[in-house]
């Protein structure tokens, strides 16, 4: 039943076969071992499965778009059909009202048993003022439903690290849910946006063992975000051999060399993007020509940026306008070699004028 | 005038500078060629590895200037008495007294020199901690770069820098400032040196100052 060329709108139920292989997939995305794929099916239609909430805050929907997009049909819906998503303002049936009491039916019904899904950062700033649903905060809702949640996954890096909405010079005093929330277990699904099969894996863990996935020390699951994009990346063999692109379309980008000196980020982000890979077309950024932009790690639109440069274009505190620490660093030392040579001139006019200023002088 | 021999740097201290002097200078040209590769290897199947090379002797001389580190910090508390921190930091009277004569001397004011002192004046003493200082941030920085998968540096270094991309812009700057104390450091020698004949730059290799005095 997945996408054939007869077929591109895909079927709404999701049948055996592609659940089965919605289960695979999340089981190798987790690493775990194929024995334990019958477990996991088991957990993924277990009756007593917990209802998910997914609050929505300052986002772009690109997260719940991601999961959507239906070339990745069997992963899609296995999250619409396996997990039962009681309030998702995107794809939930009731609007208004009906939605406000779904979501609090769920609250009152399962306290202590659902699932959050938090998608978007939460402004801080003014009391919150600058996001409200249902004439309410973000702050304001979060902290009414998170303490009830079992657990609370971050979905995408706004709701990870705060995301676009918290890069400088964060005007909204944008935070991530881990900022605010205390004594519920979060995990992180940082990505612009977060793999589906991480999600999935993290849901399906969850429901499979009763304890959320093992987490590094940014939050999040090991199983997705263990390793980096640079060793495991399929153009490595050309960056430890010297050959680089120079710039976009010439003989080393043509020919799939390492984007390195385009300004990659890799060798500092942390994902499952070569091996997961996107959109069950088996790419990701890299495979098509555009380097790693490090969206999984904290504050990427602060420090990954300019995404075609290596480092950070950082301005040190106390000497305005220092962007480019090379240029500086030749400025610096330049202007220390000419005090150099201006102290060694001074010593040798003194010493000509008085004499050798030395001790062993007779 | 007669010239007494005196023995100040210990061979630890003398392994540790030359340690430090070449994993700079090692550190410094492979960490250009890993932040910007000039070479490009076009012919593939050549089975030349260039950034893998430069890695590998980065990684090497990094734990060369992680061991001359560790030897110094060793030094400053247990080595002789001109190695000790306490002796070349303005703590005491007299060695406030040091650090303002050596401005001076610096500045062409005064032609003192401290008879008693065998060991770093005040200024170059705290230079000198400065950049263990300093070393000492620079190899968490390359630690953390290189080995995030462990949680150990992990931790330490999102502490210390909060990401990598910035950990990697701090480890970048700071080798400025190994370069720029590279060459004060050896102005300043070679002019102690022509200033006063105790055998300073000398004394790196064989460990001996002089000291002179006076005949009747």
């Amino acid at each position: 039943m997945t996408d054939t060329p007869e077929r591109t709108i895909p079927d709404p139920q999701l049948n055996r076969r592609s659940f089965l292989k919605g289960c695979t997939a999340v089981a190798a995305a987790l690493g775990i071992s194929e024995a334990m794929i019958p477990k996991l099916v088991e957990a993924a239609t277990s009756a007593q499965r917990p209802p998910v909430i997914w609050l929505h805050f300052q986002e772009c929907t690109g997260c719940t778009e991601s999961l959507l997009r239906a070339s990745h049909p069997d992963i899609a819906r296995l999250i619409l059909d396996v997990i039962s998503l009681d309030y998702h303002e995107t794809i939930m049936v009731p609007s208004g009202h009906q939605a406000e009491k779904s979501l609090h039916d769920t609250l009152d019904k399962y306290a202590g048993k659902f699932l959050l899904v938090v998608e978007g950062a939460i402004p801080t700033k003014d009391k919150g003022i600058y996001c409200k649903i249902a004439g309410r905060t973000a702050m304001d809702i979060l902290a009414e439903v998170a303490p009830k949640a079992a657990a609370i996954i971050a979905m995408g890096s706004c709701a990870a690290y705060g995301g676009i909405q918290a890069a400088s010079p964060n005007p909204t005093g944008a935070v991530g849910v881990q900022d605010l929330v205390s004594g519920t277990p979060v995990v992180n699904i940082p990505g612009c946006p977060p793999n589906p099969v991480s999600f999935m894996g993290t849901v399906l863990h969850y429901l499979t063992f009763k304890r959320l996935p093992v987490l590094d020390n940014l939050g999040r699951p090991l199983f997705a975000y263990g390793r980096r994009i640079h060793d495991h990346c399929e153009r490595r063999a050309h960056f430890d051999e010297g050959r680089f692109a120079e710039e976009f379309g010439d003989y080393g980008h043509r020919n799939g060399y390492c984007l390195y000196k385009v300004g990659c980020k890799g060798p500092g982000t942390f994902s499952n993007c070569p091996s997961a890979r996107f959109n069950d077309v088996d790419v990701w950024p890299v495979s098509v020509g555009h380097g790693c932009v490090g969206c999984t790690e904290p504050d990427f639109w602060d420090t990954m940026t300019p995404f075609y440069e290596r480092l950070p274009n950082v301005n040190i505190p106390g000497i305005a306008g220092i962007t480019n620490i090379d240029k500086a660093g030749k400025t610096i030392l330049g202007v220390a070699a000419a005090a150099v040579g201006i102290h060694a001139a001074i010593g040798i006019g003194k010493s000509m004028v008085t004499g050798c200023g030395c001790k062993d002088k007779k | 005038m007669i010239y007494e021999k005196h023995y100040v740097w210990s061979i630890l201290l003398r392994l540790y500078h030359w340690a430090m002097a070449g994993s700079i200078v090692a550190l410094s040209v492979t960490g250009f060629y890993i932040f910007n590769p000039w070479t490009l290897t076009n012919l593939e199947g050549t089975g030349l590895f260039p950034m893998m090379t430069m890695r590998n002797i980065h990684m090497l001389a990094a734990y060369l200037f992680t061991g001359a580190i560790v030897a110094r910090l060793f030094l400053f508390i247990f080595g002789n008495k001109q190695e000790r921190v306490w002796d070349v930091l303005p703590i005491t009277p007299r060695n406030i007294k040091n650090l303002i004569d050596t401005l001076g001397a610096y500045m062409y004011l005064t032609d003192h020199h401290d008879e008693d002192r065998l060991g770093h004046n005040v200024l170059a003493g705290m230079t000198y901690v400065t950049t263990i200082f300093v070393g000492f941030i620079q190899i968490i920085a390359g630690f953390y770069l290189w080995l995030p998968e462990s949680s150990f540096w992990q931790k330490l270094g999102n502490i210390i820098f909060g990401t990598q991309q910035f950990g990697r812009y701090i480890h970048h700057l700071l080798m400025w400032y190994f370069l720029l104390f590279a060459l004060i450091h050896i102005y300043l020698v070679i002019w102690n040196d022509l200033k006063n004949p105790d055998g300073l730059v000398s004394s790196i290799f064989t460990g001996n100052k002089f000291r002179h005095r006076e005949v009747k």
